[in-house]
């Protein structure tokens, strides 16, 4: 007699059910859709760019920046992303991977299935990061893209906020901080999306959860009375992302913004196992 | 039984509500105390205010350093759009020095920066929004006149003037930007007809370096200005700071170097911490303003006298009046002493 026979299923090897689930949040159309459409913004952008920078001199702000210094469009775009669609975004694939199950009733299933609940809840969490990591990838990618063919600029250079010029390399060196730095950002936004997710049957409810989070701390980060509040609230960091283009470096804006990142993350991810181990199938 | 296992699956639901609501009000408070440490009181040979200001006005250069500077301004004045750093709230900036007149100043905004650099023969300053660079040649002659000759005797003439209008003490130490420090504290004399309650300067205990000011005004106890570095590290600089190449597309404007007899002709009016500066602008400039003061032609409120009209601007540390006529009259002070010593 072999241990097969004895009526036990054997677990699944955990690669196979974390492939399983990328697969199948990549292959959802709203995914793909959703993809295309961050892919489109850079673009947007740079089109924009170009035409206002036919008719008038450099714009303020950071849009402004990136007329005829197209190695800072990437840079721009996540920034102006990461403010309401990344988490948008994050949020989506958050509520329909535990929300959305219980809504399907296959969340069941899942739950009787031989796979350990934390194992469940690691692999839900990979699906939400490989979302953030792909919506992050194809801003910054079409974003270089863009920036080069589209907007131009200075042969191989990148010129700083601080009126210095940097190569290609290290440019493209910046970019891809920046992008980890966004996606570390979104993952935040996701265990907390998550935690939310596992307590509803309702994928709604998370959206509209971590939506309305992001227009409170926005409101709150705004009243200089609450001063005191800048460093609990994950979005008051937001803007580190545009010191990878000042020269030197600034790191301790993006190193703030990451710990307060990891602060929430944690918490998310607490809430999610605690919730996920004590409910009932 | 499905009602007891639906009594018993929301009676799960809520230990794992009050879990998570545990964990975030941890997690928060782990938030709160992580970045808000509170600074020591470092202990530090006692020593004699005279001895503390003789000691900073004549200390040796304190060598290359780079760190960053928080302006705290409560003045209430209104910001500029050139210079949003007038107004309140909180900006920083980065410094570099380099020694030897060398610098680089950044001032950083969420979308864009100001950066000044003196590479030691030549200012440049960039603004990013327009991309414009700013070239002026520092005037070597210029700088040499300013340092006195011997600075111990110059510190003793400071305190002597010092003593004369205000109270001179060291109240207590402190740690500024991970620095120990002696808090020197400045009061006017009660016969000063001032705005200002108090100024004080954070020394470093080693360099004889101010690392923070602090100024506080009458009737507020909250400081109205408060500047001073909350990091700084003393040692040598990359050199290729202090080097500044426009960048292609920048527009290069050259303005003529600033010798020490230009600028607008100036009187005083009073002495200590009531004195009024007034100045006139030349009559030529008055068509043309010079392009890096900032316009004021917008601020204040109007106001006329026996001295005639202008445009008067108050902040919680002192008053301003610009006259019609083009005189500016300023000081640290409340807006009748202003009136008095334009009317003189």
């Amino acid at each position: 007699m072999t241990a097969l026979d004895t009526g036990v299923p054997k677990a699944a090897p955990f690669t196979r059910l974390l492939a399983a689930e990328v697969r199948w949040v990549l292959r959802r159309p709203r995914t793909l859709v959703m993809l295309g459409l961050f892919a489109l913004i850079p673009v947007l952008i740079a089109i924009g760019v170009r035409v206002a920078d036919r008719q008038a001199g450099p714009g303020r702000g950071l849009i402004g920046a990136v007329a005829g210094n197209g190695l800072v469009l990437p840079v721009a775009a996540m920034t102006v992303a990461l403010g309401l669609l990344l988490p948008l975004a994050v949020a989506m694939a958050a509520a329909d991977a535990i929300a959305g199950e219980a809504a399907a009733g296959t969340l069941r299933g899942l739950l009787l299935a031989p796979v350990g609940r934390l194992r469940l809840v690691v692999v839900k969490a990979s699906g939400v990061l490989v979302v953030a990591a792909a919506a992050v990838l194809a801003l910054a990618v079409v974003g270089v893209l863009a920036g080069l063919l589209v907007v131009g600029g200075p042969p191989g250079q990148l010129v700083t906020l601080s009126g210095s010029t940097i190569g290609t390399t290290e440019a493209l060196g910046r970019v891809t901080l920046v992008a980890l730095w966004t996606v570390g950002q979104l993952a935040a936004v996701g265990a907390v999306a998550l935690a939310v997710s596992a307590f509803t049957e309702h994928p709604l409810v998370v959206l509209a959860a971590v939506l309305g989070g992001l227009i409170i701390f926005g409101v709150l980060g705004a009243i200089p009375a609450l001063d005191w509040l800048q460093p609990v609230l994950l979005t008051s960091g937001w803007t580190a992302g545009v010191d990878a283009l000042r020269d030197p470096m600034p790191l301790d804006g993006l190193a703030d913004a990451t710990l307060r990142a990891l602060w929430y993350l944690a918490a998310g991810a607490a809430v999610v196992v605690l919730r996920m181990l004590r409910r009932d199938a | 039984m499905v009602q007891a296992e639906g009594m018993a699956g929301r009676r799960n639901r809520g230990r794992s509500v009050a879990a998570g609501v545990v964990t975030t009000i941890a997690v928060g408070l782990g938030l709160l105390v992580s970045t808000g440490a509170a600074g020591a009181q470092p202990q530090l040979p006692p020593i004699a205010p005279e001895e503390l200001v003789r000691s900073v006005l004549s200390a040796p250069n304190p060598g290359p350093f780079n760190g960053t500077v928080e302006l705290q301004n409560g003045l209430g004045l209104p910001a500029l759009p050139e210079l949003p750093q007038a107004g309140n709230g909180t900006s920083t900036a980065r410094i570099w020095s380099g020694g030897e007149d060398r610098g680089r100043v950044a001032l950083p905004t969420d979308s864009g920066e100001r950066t000044l650099v003196s590479d030691g023969t030549t200012f440049w300053a960039w603004n990013s929004a327009d991309r414009t660079v700013v070239r002026r040649p520092i005037d070597q002659a210029a700088r040499q006149e300013d340092r006195p000759a011997d600075p111990t005797a110059a510190a003793t003439r400071a305190i002597e003037q010092l003593r004369a209008t205000s109270t001179v003490a060291v109240d207590g130490t402190a740690e500024v930007a991970g620095r120990d420090a002696y808090e020197l504290v400045l009061t006017p004399a009660p016969t000063e007809r001032t705005l200002l309650r108090e100024v004080r300067v954070a020394v470093d205990a080693e360099k004889r370096m101010p690392l923070r000011l602090t100024v506080l005004s009458t009737g507020s106890p909250d400081p109205a200005l408060r500047v001073g570095f909350t990091e700084l590290t003393f040692g040598p600089q990359d050199p290729a700071l202090f080097t500044f190449t426009p960048p292609p597309g920048a527009t290069v404007t050259d303005a003529p170097a600033r010798g020490p007899q230009e600028g607008p002709e100036r009187t005083t009016v009073g002495d200590g911490w009531d004195r009024v500066v007034i100045a006139r602008r030349p009559a030529d400039a008055t068509t043309t303003p010079s392009p890096d003061a900032p316009d004021l032609s917008s601020v204040g409120s109007p106001v006329s006298g026996p001295w005639g009209s202008g445009r008067l601007i108050t902040s919680t540390v002192g008053t301003a009046i610009v006259t019609d006529d083009g005189r500016l009259a300023a000081g640290a002070v409340p807006e009748q002493v202003v009136t008095e010593a334009l009317s003189r």
